[in-house]
């Protein structure tokens, strides 16, 4: 039969973390997707907490994790296993040849599309403004054509926050020259930069038009490789620092995270499965034997050690729910939710308030593992990383990629390890 | 029709599949799958006038690999271009490459002198007019075709029966594989059956516009195949575009009876043979060898939900590595590449793997797809192989045919 130490079930951020952790524990690890993953078009920034539960902006999460509830995936796992996570992505990103920026003492504010500034952990170099204080002059870039950005929004909103006030704005305007076809994206410009041509292109019009010395604030543009060759070729032809708007998808940062990550498992053997989605399990005496996939042709079973489970929750198709109730999708595990429907929602989708259904998720031992209504591991070699983990609300805490990373690295470790 | 190739409103317009279609990273005209597709196909259902911009789909499935909320994107491009091709008209090229059987058939008897009347400069003129592009090496036919030289093997005798679905591409222009994939099997003692009354699974017609025509070759095909699949037979398309007809596009397309049972006993044949393995089956007598392969994973085969089974069996034979390429859709896309209005498309596709081939020092490259072996050969000018051929004379000269 097919053997594996570990299978991972899931290709967004927290599968393919918890994929290159147990592949460093040591583990042959096969990966199951189900799609590409919302990291392909997503900002790949490591948001681990930007808000606290009280809805504070945190200035250091290293100290307001402490803060954290026990039930919260951070306080079930503790700081020093926040810290081991961080330093492995660090390290495994900086391997790459695409190293991020950040430590858990201080937060980064991120200047955005929308004018806004987003906090945020660990972030690509690209995005960072640590030394562009000094800059009096911000230039915020546009592209002919590029859909729904307008640099008038982001010095409208940016010119009031902290950073950026009193800075004297101004916008330039580059032209890629596409022909006719459909609105450009930004993943449209920065593969026009991944080319020879089209980065010696936007160097000649950026020197004509970018006072020396200035901050140049662009779109996600530059690349859609992780190795930074696009922004080091154009800061080093214009002289200037050149800052990545966190932008709407396709956010192309995220899209350099997941090339980079495929690209590590594949040189460590890590066996993708595409279009392999899990849909139930093979389970006795509280062991998980197989996972069942349900390929258009037949069902198949793959046989492992140990896995874990990256579905994500009710929007990655993790749960299923019925009126009053709602499980795990694969085991079937029930969760802990009101019998009254209403009560799961605020009735205002747009209300300042946290929605109940956001913390609805799997109960799960130190070990991430589920536990039943005895507190006890109901199945002790399946991990549990990412939305599907009860205690947190990413959307108000901005900790869903920093969830991600840290579940995703302890569940693929454990998995790992305990391969024997 | 399958009701999975209505549910449009399973797309939830999050743009992944347009992060990662290879044609709108290649060509700016063509709006994306999700815009191209289920978008779309709102308006097409309400009346819209159609949409010319399908024709830039290659049917390639990376939509499909790559959707998070399982929309058969290519496949509701497909039946739509179909309909949009009954009311605007074919060119007689499209019509060509969609009847690639029939040409064989015609060619066949006459080779090599069909060869030297493809290849000769009057007729690539003419090629050129009716709009088949004029830099495409055309595939040459082989001087016998399998099924002539199977006819004529004697296999050993087996109690473990494989029905092998041939396909043109192995039939008419590269026999040596089908007969390598009947070597490796027997060598594993299995003996193949190729049953009378299978055509082309029809897939140059489902990507020309011709879905009658093409559901009219599924259902012959699957009442050829049923009564193995019934019989617990394993059948195997050592193409994986055939392949993928076989267990997901009939099913998805037409509502054939039979369709199911056939999809549940269909193998790719890499797949097949790794199955062998897991399950101890697999002769490992493999004379040791040294060499370096690089593999590249068909779009038709990625899409199967099988991985990559030939970088598991061909990096396990003695002396032997194989470096899978990643590198994403070669281009040709079948007939799609040969069109000179989209030469240039396949072959700007394709960059990224010719790139990487070119900076490599290998012996070979490896790929399951005859399409993919011919735009690999052509793009860089290297030895593509079907991994099978490599599995084969790994084991010679013991298990000799």
């Amino acid at each position: 039969m097919n053997n594996y130490d570990v299978i991972v079930v899931g290709a967004g951020l927290s599968g393919l973390i918890a994929a290159a952790a147990a592949t460093a524990a040591g583990a042959k690890v096969m990966l199951a997707a189900k799609g590409a993953g919302t990291l392909t078009i997503g900002s790949g920034t490591i948001d681990l907490l930007g808000y606290d539960n009280a809805g504070r902006p945190v200035a250091a999460p290293a100290a307001a994790l402490a803060a954290l509830p026990a039930d919260h995936p951070y306080g079930k796992l503790g700081l020093p296993a926040v810290q081991a996570a961080a330093d492995f992505f660090l390290a495994l990103c900086a391997a790459a040849g695409y190293p991020y920026c950040g430590t858990l003492a201080a937060n980064r504010w991120l200047p955005t599309a929308a004018g806004t500034l987003k906090p945020a952990c660990l972030v690509p170099a690209t995005m960072d403004l640590a030394g562009t204080e000094d800059a009096a002059h911000v230039v915020v870039l546009a592209f002919a054509g590029l859909r729904d950005y307008r640099p008038e929004m982001v010095i409208e909103g940016l010119s009031r926050r902290p950073g950026f006030r009193g800075k004297h704005f101004s916008t330039a305007v580059v032209d890629a020259g596409f022909g006719p076809g459909r609105d450009a994206t930004a993943l449209d410009l920065a593969r026009w930069l991944d080319s020879d041509a089209g980065r010696r292109e936007c160097a000649e019009q950026l020197k004509k038009r970018l006072p020396p010395g200035c901050l140049v604030l662009l779109p996600p543009v530059l690349g859609t490789r992780p190795d930074y060759q696009a922004w080091r070729d154009l800061e080093a032809a214009t002289g200037c620092r050149l800052v990545e708007l966190a932008g709407i998808p396709p956010a192309v940062t995220g899209f350099r995270l997941r090339a980079l990550f495929l690209a590590h498992l594949r040189r460590q053997g890590v066996a993708i499965h595409e279009q392999a989605p899990v849909t139930g399990a093979v389970v006795a005496n509280g062991r998980c034997l197989a996972v069942v996939t349900g390929q258009p042709d037949r069902r198949r079973e793959y046989r492992a050690g140990a896995f874990v489970i990256a579905t994500g929750g009710f929007l990655g198709g993790g749960f299923e729910s019925a009126p009053g109730a709602a499980c795990e999708s694969i085991f079937g595990l029930p969760l802990d939710v009101p019998a009254d429907q209403l009560a799961w929602s605020e009735p205002r989708l747009l209300a300042a308030r946290p929605q109940p259904f956001a913390r609805f998720g799997l109960e799960t031992d130190q070990d991430l593992r589920p536990i039943g209504a005895d507190g006890r591991a109901a199945l002790a070699n399946v991990h549990f990383a990412g939305p599907n983990l009860a205690g947190y609300d990413y959307s108000c805490e901005k900790s869903g990629n920093g969830v991600a990373l840290v579940s995703g690295y302890h569940a693929g470790t454990a998995a790992g390890e305990g391969r024997a | 029709m399958n009701k999975n190739c209505c549910d449009i409103d399973a797309c939830t317009a999050c743009s992944t599949c347009a992060a990662l279609c290879p044609v709108a990273a290649a060509v700016r005209e063509f709006p994306g799958p999700k815009l191209a597709g289920p978008a779309a196909e709102r308006f097409r259902r309400a009346g819209a006038r159609d949409d010319a911009a399908l024709a830039y789909c290659t049917n390639c499935k990376t939509c499909e690999i790559t959707c998070p909320s399982g929309v058969p994107v290519a496949a509701i491009n497909m039946r739509a271009r179909a309909e949009h091709q009954k009311k605007h008209g074919r060119k007689l090229r499209d019509w060509l490459l969609a009847h690639g059987e029939h040409m064989a058939k015609l060619a066949l008897p006459a080779q090599p002198l069909a060869d030297l009347g493809m290849d000769n400069p009057v007729t690539r003129q003419v090629l050129k007019a009716i709009g088949i592009a004029a830099g495409r090496p055309l595939p040459k036919y082989a001087r016998r075709s399998f099924l002539r030289q199977f006819g004529k093997l004697r296999q050993q005798p087996c109690a473990d029966k494989i029905v092998f679905f041939p396909g043109c591409f192995t039939n008419y222009n590269a026999p040596e594989v089908g007969l390598d994939l009947v070597a490796v099997l027997q060598a594993n003692g299995h003996e193949v059956v190729v049953p009378k009354g299978l055509n082309c699974c029809g897939l140059p017609l489902v990507t020309g516009g011709y879905l009658e025509e093409a559901e009219a070759a599924a259902k012959r095909n699957i009442a050829v195949l049923a009564p193995y699949a019934a019989a617990g037979v394993p059948i195997l398309a050592a193409c994986p575009s055939c392949g993928l007809m076989l267990k997901q596009d009939y099913r998805e397309l037409f509502a054939a009876d039979g369709a199911a049972e056939v999809a549940a006993k269909t193998y790719d044949a890499m797949e097949f043979l790794l199955e062998l393995r897991d399950a101890g089956r697999l002769n490992t007598a493999f004379k040791p060898g040294k060499a370096r392969y690089l593999y590249h994973a068909p779009c038709h085969l990625r899409a199967q939900g099988i991985g990559r089974p030939t970088l598991e069996l061909i990096g396990a034979l003695p002396g032997v590595t194989v470096a899978d390429l990643d590198a994403g859709c070669c281009g040709i896309a079948g007939s799609y590449g040969f069109k000179d209005d989209r030469y240039e498309i396949s072959m700007a596709i394709g960059q990224e793997l010719f790139a990487r081939i070119k900076a490599e020092q290998a012996d070979a490259v490896l790929t399951d797809c005859g399409t993919c072996r011919l735009q690999i050969a052509h793009g860089t000018g290297a030895k593509a192989l079907h991994p099978v051929s490599v599995l084969r004379k790994a084991y010679e000269p013991a298990y000799k045919l």
